[in-house]
């Protein structure tokens, strides 16, 4: 069985801008832009938009915090796209959401829940991990 | 029936009021990313604070991380159904949120459809009145407090954002061109 990487080293390669356009899934979305540029792996670095509404989780059982809009804003989210040992790509986002009054609400978005609503913009660094063999 | 199960749901989508474009993501990128950290000045707007350092660097297309920090005044608006249904929202009227702590937030620093610099800023803050809310900032009537506030600035070579109207939404919004 393969050893689990607890530290891994690497660099940084190219950046990445992309505005989703509406009625996409945020989380999809992310991993799609990751094919189009040929990302396997990639780090947040900005990320701003509106959903229609934000379906969230916060705990491991993947129960819901449903925030309802529209429109949901996007505040500002922290998150990386991982591919695995069978190419499979996985967008894994924690963020912070604001509802039509401004209230604000966080957590995981869930794959499937969020539909953007008018635009959504992410800016994505390409991580290059240097001993992915060892 | 299996179609009515809980999984089967779907998230809820949008009818937009324009023609849609087949093309769902608009992506660019650069090769390598530039680096810059900006410190906002004391009295500044947080538009002119962020526009101004950069574009004396040649930057005038990136994303940025606004650190946290105390603001003088700010203004923010939310974004709820558009009544006149042009689109299918509409900011709100500002809402005075006065002596700010801005908790975090992203900026998007851009070209506008007239062709100055725009900035597009989401962000977390906690209001003059204790309460912590969230939306969209207007960067030129927001102004940075007493200290400086740090910012990540993440620079865009080859391309650049332009603000362009989106037959989709009906509205003007920020979409990546490549550099002629």
């Amino acid at each position: 069985m393969m050893k689990p990487i607890i530290v891994e080293h690497g660099t940084m390669g190219r950046v990445a801008y992309a505005r989703i356009s509406p009625n996409e899934d945020l989380v999809r979305g992310i991993e799609k832009v990751c094919l189009a540029q040929g990302f396997r792996n990639a780090f947040v670095r900005g990320a701003l938009g509106s959903l229609v509404d934000a379906s969230l989780t916060i705990k491991s059982d993947g129960s819901k915090i449903l925030v309802k809009g529209p429109a949901v804003e996007v505040v500002s989210i922290a998150g990386e796209v991982r591919t695995d040992g069978d190419n499979a790509i996985s967008a894994t986002l924690s963020g912070v959401v604001a509802d039509t009054d401004g209230t604000v609400n966080g957590g995981a978005f869930i794959p499937g829940g969020n539909t953007i609503c008018m635009t959504f913009e992410v800016t994505l660094e390409e991580w290059l991990p240097a001993d992915h063999a060892a | 029936m299996l179609r009515n199960s809980q999984s089967d749901e779907r998230a809820r989508a949008m009818a937009h009021p324009g023609r849609f474009n087949p093309i769902r993501i608009q992506s660019e990128h650069s090769d390598t990313a530039g680096h810059f950290r900006v410190v906002l000045q004391p009295g500044k707007s947080l538009h002119d604070a962020l526009v101004h350092p950069l574009r004396q660097v040649g930057v005038t297309s990136a994303s940025t991380t606004v650190l946290g920090g105390v603001f003088s005044y700010l203004e923010y608006c939310v974004a709820p159904p558009d009544p006149r249904k042009e689109a299918v929202i509409r900011y709100s009227d500002p809402i005075i949120a006065g002596a700010s702590y801005l908790v975090f937030g992203n900026a998007t620093l851009g070209r506008s459809s007239e062709d100055n610099p725009m900035v597009h800023c989401h962000a977390a803050v906690r209001r003059e009145d204790g309460v912590v809310m969230g939306g969209h900032i207007i960067p030129e009537k927001t102004i940075v407090g007493t200290d400086p506030i740090s910012v990540l600035v993440t620079s865009f070579e080859g391309f650049e954002l332009r603000q362009m109207y989106d037959p989709e939404t009906n509205i003007p919004l920020f979409q990546p061109v490549a550099s002629i």
